[in-house]
């Protein structure tokens, strides 16, 4: 309880310390929305253009892009540690200074950093979900809510832990590595929309390695009436569990990595 | 101009440097252009379009291949001007606008050659409905690399017009963000400008951001025939010299106001 406690102390020290530039906060935070809105627009121009997208109507696909904003991008705004600072704080020498103190080193690197302008691009993501699902008719029911939470969670857990892949590897190469990209940012690309459009390597790519389909895809498509490859209800609840035993892999890893890690020494 | 084009031939040298990053980097694009390939084809699985799976595919290729020539920036003038070390820049015998045009321009086009070449190698050897196809004629190869190089001259413009907002407010994240969507979005990038509603298109491709690589991207896969070629070249000539003018112009007003930054 006292981490959580740190980490909700630590959050509310940096959103103020960010809002104390009060006009380039805004603008940036603007800038965001604008970026947002731009990926929106191409799912928009798709839409208007093919209509349809397999089974999915335009209106699905709105709700898989929200899912998606939403859950990537609070995880960008609570984990900017994990999912922007690391790398630096490895190169600096930095990190050695979390060493010393009595906490755990990932605690203290979540508290380092938090992406407040991410809150309009977590809006356009909401925006998204409402739309698509007043499009395609949703009749919401308390399980419903409950798998889109879960949803929303265990996406943000294993978002989180496919950036400590990054993390990982920074610690034993220093340098940042580019290809871990593929799976984070390439994954939110993909996986923007639902994936039994894509071809097998991908769809094992995404549902095995990073299981953005379990954590998405199966409860979305559970609570938009088409349930993915015909699967029952309960695992619309169980597979999103894969994202919190990704996260708990990663951070297996991470520790384990740490006792490599050597120092820069700058 | 010996000045120029000895800065010329270093920054060349000197982006051919980061090889191992730059396998990364291709491997990354190659991976985000397979995803987008394989979303267009289900999409055109779902509805027939009037243009062949083929054109998208080819112009999604492209637009990979050539993504470093948009995104690759100058972190040493960004740099500069955060610390003030842009007062040396000022005492050097050259025009700065014209000193950082050229650097740039070298970084944008080894990058991009370097990364561009071995993809589009790969892009060929894919199985056909996947991968690139040949351009439509000889001729349309040779009018598709005249207007990529015309489309350099105007990205690099575009370029020192984002880097004028850093020098006039220091931190001008904000305003890059906003340049940079524009020319994500509106250079096809994000979505080939050939799949905007028709309606859009038209006013589209008149824009600089179309001169970039949609025009050549065009006049490859033969969308724009090249008998239309000259006025293709007109239209991005033009906008390069107004973008160089905005620019030069930009860059002699931020000079007067330029704030040096001590530390």
């Amino acid at each position: 309880m006292n981490t959580l406690h740190l980490y909700i102390r630590s959050m509310g020290m940096l959103l103020k310390s960010q809002l104390q530039y009060t006009s380039s906060f805004i603008m940036q935070t603007l800038a965001q929305l604008v970026m947002e809105g731009g990926e929106m627009l191409a799912v928009i121009l798709v839409i208007d253009r093919f209509e349809t997208l397999k089974q999915w109507i335009g209106g699905n696909l709105f709700f898989f892009f929200g899912l998606m904003s939403v859950s990537f991008y609070i995880t960008e705004f609570f984990g900017r540690g994990v999912t922007g600072n690391f790398p630096s704080m490895v190169r600096s020498g930095q990190l050695d200074t979390l060493l010393l103190r009595p906490r755990g080193v990932l605690t203290q690197v979540l508290c380092s950093g938090m992406d407040p302008r991410r809150i309009s691009c977590i809006a356009v993501g909401v925006v998204a979900l409402v739309m698509g699902s007043s499009m395609s008719d949703v009749s919401w029911s308390v399980l419903k809510v409950l798998a889109l939470l879960e949803s929303v969670a265990m996406s943000c857990m294993l978002i989180l832990g496919l950036f400590m892949i990054e993390d990982i590897f920074c610690i034993h190469s220093v340098k940042s590595v580019e290809l871990v990209n593929a799976l984070t940012y390439g994954g939110r690309s993909a996986c923007q929309y639902p994936i039994d459009i894509y071809p097998r390597p991908l769809k094992i790519l995404f549902s095995v390695v990073a299981p953005f389909a379990l954590t998405m895809h199966v409860p979305a498509s559970y609570i938009l009436g088409k349930p993915l490859y015909g699967w029952p209800v309960w695992t619309a609840f169980v597979t999103p569990l894969s994202g919190a035993l990704v996260l708990a892999v990663m951070i297996m890893l991470f520790y384990r990595g740490m006792r490599f890690y050597r120092s820069t020494g700058s | 101009m010996r000045a120029y084009i000895s800065v010329f031939k270093m920054r060349l040298k000197m982006e051919t440097q980061y090889r191992g990053a730059m396998l990364g980097g291709i491997i990354c694009q190659m991976f985000f252009g397979i995803v987008l390939v394989a979303l267009y084809r289900a999409l055109f699985d779902s509805k027939a379009q009037t243009i062949p799976i083929e054109q998208v595919t080819t112009y999604v290729w492209l637009q990979q291949a050539f993504f470093r020539m948009m995104v690759a920036t100058d972190m040493d003038l960004w740099d500069k001007v955060k610390t003030g070390n842009i007062s040396y820049d000022l005492c050097r015998p050259v025009d700065m606008y014209w000193f950082y045009y050229i650097r740039i321009s070298a970084q944008k086009l080894m990058g991009s050659l370097m990364r561009g070449i071995p993809m589009m190698i790969v892009a060929f050897l894919l199985p056909k409905g996947w991968g690139m196809v040949l351009p439509t004629s000889f001729a349309g190869l040779l009018s598709c690399i005249l207007a990529l190089v015309i489309g350099l001259l105007c990205m690099c413009a575009l370029e020192n017009i984002t880097m004028g907002f850093t020098m006039r407010t220091l931190d001008a994240k904000g305003m890059q963000g906003l340049l940079n969507l524009l020319m994500v979005t509106f250079s096809g990038n994000l979505l080939p400008l050939t799949l905007f509603p028709d309606s859009w298109q038209k006013v589209i491709t008149m824009l600089p951001y179309a001169q970039l690589l949609d025009a050549p991207i065009r006049l490859y896969t033969g969308e724009y025939p090249v008998s239309g070629a000259p006025l293709i070249f007109l239209r991005q000539a033009v906008w390069a010299v107004i973008l160089i003018l905005l620019g030069v112009w930009f860059w002699r007003a931020n000079r007067k106001k330029m704030i040096v930054q001590g530390g």
